[in-house]
């Protein structure tokens, strides 16, 4: 009977020894204390306790490293430069990262824990990043597959970027989604409507963002972003004709530039090729057509790839065709184009083609 | 016998929510490696090759994306169709790099025998003999994709 | 030899070198035992890794053996339980110590920590590990015997794990029948040591 009683109690008793051992344990041996990372060769420094993946920590100090998987070590965007302190390439880094890039100091911020002073570097535009909590505020069809999605900021209320960038838009866990993940979106909304973040979202097939935003999200819902992240923008030099080459939802940072442009009254010559299959894979044509007529200089040319268009009055072809129909040479213009890899890559080839050299050409490539 | 840990580890990375929604083996409830070696030994039987299949995908691939939408003939009565998606996906492998999304349509003009699959699926035939699993969306049936792609002689 | 005169002679200091060179040489937990094989062919493909697991390993056990020799003598056994519940405390004590030592390898050399991967966590099932508590008991050592045994027991498959590292790094240039490859010739030289330390048995008597 004694035995029944005294059994349980005495393996419970070394389980609770053995475990209180450990906790003291962690509290010593685990403890980094406080660690000091230095960005930028002295730009900013910060003093963190150490312990912590570096992501974590610098998303702690509001540092925002772009990353799509939330620092599960699946999507390697969370590149850093570490110039000092980071110690041996852990096995999970070594997966993602090339040759070049590990001898050139790259790490995966979200696999290299803080374990004492770090020496890092990063993009300056990374300190404009900021964390928003926002409202779903409107949601249209563009088309039969893309969602332009407004979102009204609500913490911070105001966001300040360059027309051209993008946020990364946070999908929650839901359904099959145990984690949220973050995608990354161009901004469609011109910087004047700071307070007011707009998306052009295209339904990706067994997307994990785009199936919560084309399934789940409604009007009224909150939603978490970051950014501005992206270096696509217009260049300084306004006096050269700008050939804009993109099509479906890659019309969303052009969608952002123009509006700019019209609101700053810009006398900019430029050519908007946009490409699509079919008609109803067409959006915002009355808008575009307008632009014409408001911004001189402006000019818009749609164009259908897809047999039997027999309704369509307007230019045919691949895209890429219609331009170098309509491009004479590269004499004193630049070129901008946004979309897949596959059409980026065509559009290069037919504009250095025409003579436009490739430093000229600025993309904002999606794949 | 238990799966290794790498293979766990890479199971892991197929299961949904994790790199895409619906993760990369469908409904099976079959194990990874039991699912590649099946698979394997299907390719072995009618004497063709990952490497040969993973190569004509990859050739039609490209064709395809040059079509910019538009569906384009790829020979064999066979027509391909590129469906743009944008972003990049990793291979659930690791240290493979990643992949553009977007997806080819490939169809038989004929016989109405449909292929869905992606850049990512040509990498894992190519270099790891993965078709993903069934009930998966860009499952390839070895048998099927080797008879359409005409790398066997079966009627 | 010397040895076995010197074990013939009574006395607890004498024993305990005894003790430690059969547990490591004569009796050694992997190649006469047979325990602790799985990490033992795992892990013996490089040296630097080889060596750290034998340390972890040696550390493990021969703290786990004394304690559980202490566990054993001072409160099981008094309190009659010691059949029913040996088994299960020294499972936790073993886990427990694991990851102690998990621990102190992430803070002492991140390097070793990351070379070792999953095979850390794993000394915990290494039946080596219980074994030699185990026969510790049936030999019913005190608690210093045990922990000069423990210590004798993971030098002993230290020994073992380092001479295969060894001997696999001169594999990588001869010539292995293509049947035999990896796990077949592994085993074929694991069986060829354990001969060999058979040669070790007339040290102690």
């Amino acid at each position: 009977m004694v035995t029944i009683l005294v059994a349980p109690l005495l393996v419970g008793g070394i389980c609770a020894v053995l475990a209180a051992l450990l906790v003291l344990a962690e509290r010593t041996l685990v403890n980094y204390g406080t660690c000091r990372i230095d960005i930028n060769q002295g730009g900013k420094q910060l003093e963190v306790k150490g312990g912590r993946p570096l992501l974590a920590t610098l998303m702690a100090e509001s540092i925002f490293i772009p990353s799509a998987c939330g620092g599960r070590g699946t999507c390697a965007y969370c590149k850093v430069h570490v110039l000092e302190g980071g110690g041996p390439v852990a096995p999970t880094e070594a997966t993602l990262l090339s040759d070049e890039e590990r001898k050139a100091d790259v790490r995966i911020s979200c696999q290299l824990k803080v374990r004492n002073d770090l020496a890092i570097e990063i993009p300056e535009e990374l300190f404009r990043v900021r964390q928003f909590t926002g409202v779903v505020e409107r949601i249209r069809d563009l088309t039969h597959d893309i969602k332009e999605v407004r979102v009204r900021l609500a913490e911070p209320d105001a966001i300040d970027f360059t027309p051209g960038q993008y946020v990364q838009l946070q999908a929650p866990a839901y359904g099959k989604n145990p984690e949220p993940v973050y995608r990354a979106y161009s901004i469609s909304s011109p910087p004047s409507d700071g307070g007011h973040v707009e998306m052009m979202i295209r339904l990706v097939p067994g997307g994990i963002c785009t199936t919560w935003v084309f399934e789940i999200l409604k009007e009224g819902d909150e939603v978490h972003l970051n950014g501005p992240y992206g270096e696509f923008r217009l260049s300084d030099d306004s006096g050269k004709e700008m050939i804009w080459i993109a099509g479906g939802s890659g019309m969303a940072p052009f969608w952002s530039i123009v509006r700019d442009l019209r609101e700053k009254k810009a006398e900019r010559k430029c050519t908007y090729f946009f490409g699509a299959v079919a008609e109803r894979d067409l959006f915002l044509l009355d808008e575009f057509r307008a632009l014409e007529k408001e911004l001189p200089g402006f000019r818009f040319l749609p164009a259908l790839s897809g047999a039997d268009q027999d309704g369509w009055a307007g230019e045919k072809g691949l895209i890429t065709e219609v331009v170098g129909r309509h491009l004479p040479d590269g004499e004193g213009k630049e070129g901008y184009l946004c979309g897949s890899g596959g059409m980026i890559d065509a559009s290069v080839k037919v504009l250095t083609a025409k003579g436009i050299p490739e430093e000229r050409i600025y993309y904002d490539k999606f794949t | 016998m238990k799966q290794s840990p790498h293979m766990q580890r890479v199971a892991a990375r197929m299961a949904p929510g994790v790199l895409c929604r619906d993760g990369f083996v469908g409904d099976e409830p079959r194990r990874l490696e039991l699912i590649l070696e099946t698979d394997a030994s299907t390719i072995a039987g009618l004497g063709v090759t990952h490497e040969a299949i993973a190569a004509r995908l990859g050739d039609i691939f490209d064709r395809a994306r040059a079509g910019l939408g538009t569906p384009v003939p790829v020979g064999e009565g066979l027509v391909a169709t590129y469906h743009e998606g944008m972003g990049r996906i990793p291979c659930p492998w690791g240290g493979c790099g990643t992949f553009p999304k977007g997806e080819v349509e490939l169809r038989h003009a004929e016989s109405g025998e449909r292929l869905l699959f992606t850049a990512l699926s040509v990498h894992m035939i190519a270099a790891h003999g993965f078709y993903q699993g069934r009930g998966s969306r860009y499952r390839i049936e070895p048998r099927a994709a080797a008879r359409l792609l005409g790398l066997t002689e079966e009627a | 030899m010397i040895l076995a005169q010197l074990s013939l002679e009574s006395g607890p200091s004498i024993g305990l070198l005894a003790i430690l060179v059969s547990a490591a040489l004569t009796d050694n937990i992997l190649l006469t035992r047979f325990l602790g094989m799985c990490p033992f062919l795992a892990v013996s493909r490089e040296m630097k890794s080889a060596f750290g697991l034998g340390i972890a390993v040696t550390f493990v056990t021969t703290f786990t053996a004394a304690i559980n020799a202490a566990l054993y003598t001072h409160v099981l056994e008094p309190l009659g339980l010691h059949v029913g519940l040996k088994l299960i405390l020294f499972i936790v004590v073993i886990a427990a110590f694991v990851q102690l030592m998990e621990m102190l390898i992430e803070r002492i050399s991140i390097g070793l920590y990351y070379a070792l991967g999953i095979f850390l966590p794993l000394i915990t099932v290494n039946c080596a590990i219980l074994g030699t508590s185990l026969f510790m008991i049936n030999k019913h050592y005190t608690v210093v015997q045990g922990l000069v045994f423990g210590f004798g027991s993971g030098l002993g498959w230290m020994l073992a794990i380092v001479l295969m590292a060894g001997i696999r790094d001169r594999l990588k240039r001869a010539q292995i029948p293509p049947a035999l490859e990896g796990p077949g010739i592994s085993l074929i030289i694991t069986g060829i040591m354990a001969l060999a330390f058979v040669g070790f048995s007339g040290m102690i008597q």
